[in-house]
């Protein structure tokens, strides 16, 4: 499904360059869940940002469904993170002042979903996260927990067959980490979704079934997780 | 995304922010207003003004001593205040021989002091022939306007403008009652209706008419006229009696190089097309004034839109990341300014007519000057259409501002 070739990512600050990435490569299958790992700086961030079209390679070949992204343009790349791809941050990045509702339809809204349609499946997606009493309520004034509820929900919302999550436990108590990190795996498991998880912590990481770890800007291990975490209480193992 | 969901986004966007779009729209509510107010008291000056001018007469010609230099819109120099002494009685009976006229009102002018008893009050008397009323437009409230024979018999009568004759004798009557003019006594007999003022702002109710010789020459000393009013025959063309009068007068003068004429033909419509021209004149200035405000309540926007995309940086970020292209959010931001300045246009319209309405309720009321309301609705729409222009001309810039945004910086933005 993704397939990266010797990926490279300069950064040009006043002549000094910067080597986010150096050459990586590695495959990634339907149905995968993986979570990439490193310490801060080890550029998993900027991975992330290519693997979701929000930057371009300085260098290399990323194919997605067995398409070179580098022939894409910006406004194909737009269309094709909407249609293939949902996003979870650690900031939750929610529109406050909006309601759950508004804040989950929005990828349908640039999807130009019509509006019966767009409402069957806003309210599908956050049923799947438990927040339906929610779901006319501001999303500022939710819990941390819900509100990464909501994110995943607006994630899920267009069914894409890639989720991305950065740190989405970062802002969270156990509890409610242990929470998302649940319907992350459920979505994974049971939906079929694939899921590319970055994080920095390791009993996060377990819930993959399969680590990338990062350094220096090159791809350091890349390992299957033999005992995956699977449910909340594992999560406080 | 549906240009219907793109409404929905961009109002949601301003209504989250409601004190802030109320005051970001102020400066275009108050241009669009004052585009409305002004236009309008524009339009109505010149409507009061046109109205003046055809009050006066209909079908008239006036000539006046002196010749007219440069354009046809400049005053010959008897305007000025320089005497010349050109028109005189030859040229007015001369006048009245043509057929392209139906009547000729030679009239002269001073300034003395009236007194009635133990009031007076100074006054501008007009020396003239019994014509001159039904030419001018003049109609008596009580008494009589005086006749032929008075003046062929030189009889020192007076008729009195509402005005005068309210400040001399208050509630009474003034008909029959005797007036001194310049120490010389007159009966008055008649007291002529309200009239308001006319053109170029003379008070028709503060003046006295008296009969032409007297004025002539127990009141001035002069034997020539200081205009002659002249009322056309309606079956010839204006231009056509115009003309007439100007090869009488040439011929009674022996004049054969036109640039030596020594008077000045002028006619309703000469007049009405100067007042227009000052007119039109007034309501581009007072238009353009309004235009600075509009402008600067653009800027207003502008300003506001920028701040706007940068605190909503990270907003722009995550909207890209869930598939908005960069056409989607210019739309969006775009869409924002004009229906911040559609919306300010529409207040600004709705408090200009209520200013207007509210304006010309008072001056209809309480002002002698008979002003009319005069609001033309292509002002109306030619104000919302500029407004909503604004929000496009100004809104552009935030908008392609937000839209160049890289998703990556916006989205890291704090």
């Amino acid at each position: 499904m993704i397939l990266l070739d010797a990926i490279t990512k300069e950064y040009n600050d006043d002549g000094a360059v910067t080597h986010a990435l150096r050459g990586i490569s590695f495959e990634i299958k339907k149905g995968e869940f993986v979570a990439i790992m490193g310490a801060s700086g080890s550029g998993k961030s900027t991975l992330l940002h290519i693997l979701s079209f929000l930057d371009r390679p300085s260098r290399g070949d990323y194919f997605l469904d067995g398409k070179n992204i580098n022939t894409l343009t910006d406004e194909e790349l737009a269309a094709t993170r909407n249609h293939t791809m949902g996003f979870v941050f650690q900031a939750f990045n929610l529109l406050g002042r909006s309601s759950v509702y508004e804040n989950v339809e929005l990828p349908l809204l640039y999807a130009r979903v019509p509006s019966e349609q767009r409402k069957i499946m806003v309210e599908h997606a956050v049923l799947s996260v438990g927040l339906s009493e929610k779901m006319y309520a501001e999303a500022g004034k939710l819990s941390g927990g819900q509100k990464q509820r909501v994110a995943i929900a607006r994630a899920l919302v267009n069914n894409p067959s890639v989720i991305f999550a950065d740190e989405p436990t970062g802002n969270l108590d156990s509890e409610s980490g242990a929470h998302v990190m649940e319907i992350l795996e459920r979505l994974n498991n049971e939906e079929g979704h694939t899921v590319l998880l970055v994080t920095h912590e390791t009993y996060t990481a377990e819930f993959a079934n399969r680590i990338l770890t990062l350094k220096d800007g090159q791809l350091e291990s890349d390992i299957q997780v033999k005992v995956r975490r699977r449910s909340k209480e594992d999560f406080f193992k | 995304m549906y240009f219907t969901d793109l409404l929905k986004t961009s109002s949601r966007a301003l209504r989250h922010a409601k004190m802030r779009s109320l005051l970001t729209i102020l400066g275009i509510v108050i241009g669009i207003a004052s585009v409305i107010v002004l236009v309008s008291i524009g339009k109505s000056a010149e409507a009061l003004i046109l109205d003046q001018v055809k009050g006066v007469g209909s079908n008239l010609i006036f000539v006046i001593p002196g010749a007219t230099k440069g354009s046809r819109f400049a005053s010959p120099p008897s305007v000025q205040g320089i005497i010349i002494k050109t028109l005189v009685k030859s040229d007015a009976d001369a006048l009245k021989r043509e057929s392209t006229i139906l009547n000729v009102a030679p009239e002269v002018r001073g300034q003395a002091k009236i007194v009635y008893e133990n009031n007076d009050t100074s006054v501008t008397y007009t020396g003239t022939t019994e014509d001159f009323f039904q030419m001018r437009n003049f109609t008596v409230a009580e008494g009589f306007t005086f006749t032929r024979t008075d003046v062929d018999s030189l009889n020192r009568v007076a008729v009195l403008g509402s005005e005068i004759a309210h400040t001399l004798f208050g509630a009474r009557n003034p008909v029959g009652k005797n007036v001194r003019l310049k120490n010389i006594l007159f009966r008055v007999v008649g007291v002529l209706d309200k009239k308001g003022l006319g053109p170029f702002g003379v008070d028709q109710d503060n003046l006295v008419i008296i009969p032409l010789p007297i004025a002539q020459k127990q009141l001035l000393g002069i034997d020539h006229y200081n205009v002659i009013n002249i009322q056309a025959n309606d079956a010839y063309n204006i231009d056509f009696t115009k003309a007439r009068v100007t090869s009488v007068l040439r011929q009674n003068h022996a004049i054969t190089n036109p640039d030596k004429d020594d008077f000045t033909v002028r006619t309703q419509e000469d007049a009405l097309s100067l007042l227009g021209n000052i007119t039109s004149v007034l309501t581009l200035f007072l238009t353009s004034i309004s235009c600075i405000a509009l402008i600067v309540g653009g800027i207003g926007i502008m300003n506001i839109m920028l701040v706007s995309v940068v605190e909503r940086t990270k907003e722009i970020g995550l909207r890209k990341a869930l598939g908005a292209t960069t056409r989607d959010i210019l739309k969006q931001f775009l869409l924002e300014a004009v229906l911040l300045t559609t919306l300010g246009g529409i207040i600004g319209i709705v408090i200009g007519v209520l200013f207007v309405i509210g304006l010309y309720f008072i001056l209809v009321n309480f002002s002698p000057t008979g002003w009319a309301f005069a609001l033309p609705l292509s002002s109306v729409f030619i104000a919302f259409l500029v407004s909503t222009a604004i929000g496009i001309l100004f809104g552009i810039y935030p908008a392609r501002t937000a839209a160049a945004k890289s998703p990556i910086e916006a989205l890291r933005y704090e």
